[in-house]
């Protein structure tokens, strides 16, 4: 495969409009990836997920220098509610609208940020080098989002095989605040997907961040997000994480000064071979904050579950709360859940939990159901639906809420 | 209407039940007495169709033969079972619960189901009547329910579906006196020449409420003495241990 990625690496850059900095920046990292290669398990971040396996088993070759800018799709097919959008098309941004919004109070920025310094973690200094279509949004002081942003992201049928990197940063000012839902619909076909996000709420900002993947795919996903919060700001973050054949979603939160607070709930819900990770790191860096996580997971046929979750404490972090959960339903003998929850303190007057638990369903309760006449599998469903449903009952918006209820085919 | 003949069953090699014989007619309401450990769950349990049980002998519930059927489908056919400890189903509201319930029945026997306006109209009515609060509905199926609510909860059920053959396997047990007056109001209103119960209990106190037409007591898992109203009085005079 590398002969192939490095003519993929030179033809992207030709055909990208980078500034002489950019080229170098770009050409560093995409030389300290192929020295790394794609993670493997013997990374102990990736311990549970091979990419370099899943990678080489699932494709022949992956293009990485597909261009297409003819496809422009702007079908929003989500008609719940009134909504800003952005479409991704093929790894491009293909459209923006903010209809909703006063658009004085939101500033576009398309000037590529690449990270000064190379990464441990080679999927970034991959997206460095491939990403070329990018935008900053940055929400300008004491301006509030009307309507929710929807990032939708679509592939077109004749993408195969390819691998798209892909970048969005989103800064929120002082006083503001965002609900951002990205959701995907795309074609059943083989693509690798990394994406990537830089995201920083101002003080006394909220950001409620909803990442939906539902439809079944072939694709394989990463997803790397590190959000930086300030003073007194607010992240809600939800993931629900069904339809990829795989998809890792990993989420850096630093709580950089005092009384920041993050909520970051999660669904695994998969069936078939699907194999999904869930990894978070909460960096506690000052005092007085709190962080929440709630991660649930049910595992059907021959599935694969995975949560990482840290919790990080600094020294100068006293009177840190932090607590995280994760509990797993595992619905026959062939699937596999892996957790590794993990406490890093260094200050002395905190209040830290984690717990996990795994089990199977409880055949008391599917008596209890079906002496209601329910059938074993109806009362399964019901049960299932009720063990996640505590998750989505977490949603505070409420728009965003039904919609997940609807995606994932829950009751209200 | 029901007609057990020759009942034993085991649970993990222990003989429970030993040549357990009884026989139900529609419109009868039966108790069976016994102190702990005789086999009175565990006979509830096998008339509703719970696994795990090894069971010989012959059980028909309107000629058909009950223990080929699933638990599910006895319930179609008008079997309910009021449980001694009714289980907590997080993240599962009552309301739907209930509504998944009354139409999984109604569409297995052929009738129309509920739309939301209809069961509404239902269930208030019987929330009325058993004097429950119409909160419940949004809450979680049993959680958090104190043991009264939840003993409630299962006559709201058994009153909404309105079976043919009710067991309730010891609801009287952890209900204050308010309480089982109004389960048992239940259970009377439910009464008429088609429906029968078979009331499981320790204590004659629940049998002062509902008069049952016949009362056995149930001893080493056999009836060992079957007699009218005056027999749970007389067992609660001479106590289990020295009935004979």
């Amino acid at each position: 495969m590398q002969t192939e990625i490095k003519s993929n690496f030179e033809k992207s850059l030709s055909e990208g409009d980078f500034s002489s900095l950019q080229k170098e920046i770009k050409e560093k990292n995409f030389n300290k990836f192929i020295e790394q290669g794609f993670p493997t398990k013997r990374i102990e971040d990736w311990k549970f997920s091979d990419l370099n396996q899943i990678i080489s088993t699932s494709f022949e070759n992956l293009d990485f220098s597909k261009k297409d800018n003819q496809s422009s799709i702007d079908d929003d097919f989500v008609n719940e509610f009134e909504h800003n959008k952005i479409f991704f098309v093929n790894g491009n941004i293909s459209k923006i609208d903010f209809s909703y919004e006063n658009e004085e109070k939101i500033i576009l920025n398309h000037n590529l940020e690449l990270d000064k310094e190379l990464n441990d973690n080679a999927l970034l200094n991959l997206n460095n080098a491939f990403v070329s279509n990018y935008i900053k949004i940055t929400v300008g002081k004491g301006y509030q989002f009307q309507k929710p942003l929807i990032l939708y992201n679509y592939l077109t049928s004749d993408l195969d095989s390819c691998g798209l990197n892909m970048r969005l940063d989103i800064n929120l000012e002082e006083d503001t605040s965002l609900n951002v839902i990205n959701i995907s619909n795309e074609n059943i076909k083989n693509n690798f997907l990394n994406f990537r996000q830089k995201i920083n709420i101002g003080k006394n900002s909220v950001l409620k961040n909803y990442s939906l993947d539902v439809n079944p795919t072939s694709n394989i996903k990463y997803s790397f997000k590190d959000i930086d919060l300030d003073k007194n700001s607010h992240l809600e973050y939800f993931i629900l994480s069904k339809g990829s054949k795989f998809a890792k979603h990993d989420i850096n939160c630093s709580l950089n000064n005092e009384y920041g607070s993050v909520v970051l709930n999660g669904i695994i819900d998969l069936d078939k071979k699907k194999h999904h990770e869930i990894k978070t790191l909460i960096n506690h860096n000052e005092e007085n904050c709190k962080s929440y996580q709630l991660i649930k997971s049910v595992l059907n046929e021959n599935s694969k579950g995975v949560y990482q979750g840290k919790i990080y404490v600094n020294s100068k972090a006293q009177k840190t709360d932090g607590y995280q959960l994760s509990r797993a339903l595992l619905l026959n003998e062939n699937v596999e859940f892996n957790a590794k929850p993990e406490l890093e303190i260094y200050a002395d007057d905190v209040k830290c939990s984690h717990g996990s638990t795994s089990g199977n369903i409880d055949e008391n309760s599917i008596f209890y159901l079906m002496s209601r006449g329910l059938s074993h599998a109806q009362s399964k469903r019901l049960l299932t639906n009720g063990f996640l449903n505590e998750v989505i009952e977490k949603i505070t918006n409420e728009d965003v809420k039904s919609l997940v209820k609807k995606l994932t085919d829950i009751q209200e | 209407m029901l007609a057990i003949e020759n009942l034993k069953a085991k649970i993990e090699g222990k003989e429970i039940l030993k040549g357990l014989n009884l026989n139900i007619n529609p419109g009868e309401v039966h108790a069976i007495m016994g102190p702990n450990g005789s086999g009175k769950s565990t006979l509830s349990n096998i008339l509703s169709g719970k696994k795990g049980y090894e069971v010989n002998g012959n059980v028909t519930f309107e000629g058909e033969n009950l223990l080929d059927l699933e638990t599910e489908e006895r319930a179609h056919k008008g079997i309910f079972l009021a449980f001694q400890y009714p289980l907590e189903i997080p993240g599962v509201n009552t309301n739907t619960f209930l509504k998944t319930s009354i139409n999984a029945i109604k569409k297995a026997r052929g009738e129309k189901e509920l739309d939301a306006i209809e069961f509404l109209k239902l269930i208030k009515q019987k929330l009325a009547e058993l004097k429950f609060d119409e909160k419940i509905l949004s809450r979680q199926l049993n959680v958090g329910f104190s043991g009264g609510e939840k003993k409630k909860n299962e006559i709201l059920q058994m009153s909404i579906l309105n079976p043919k053959l009710s067991i309730l396997d010891e609801t009287d047990s952890g209900l204050d006196i308010d309480a089982l007056r109004i389960v048992s109001e239940g259970v009377n209103s439910l009464r008429n020449k088609n429906n029968s119960f078979l009331i499981i209990t320790h204590y004659q106190r629940l049998l002062d409420y509902i008069k049952p037409d016949f009362v056995h007591v149930l001893k080493n898992g056999q009836i060992i003495k079957s007699g009218d109203y005056e027999l749970a009085k007389e067992l609660e005079k001479v106590g289990y241990e020295d009935f004979n």
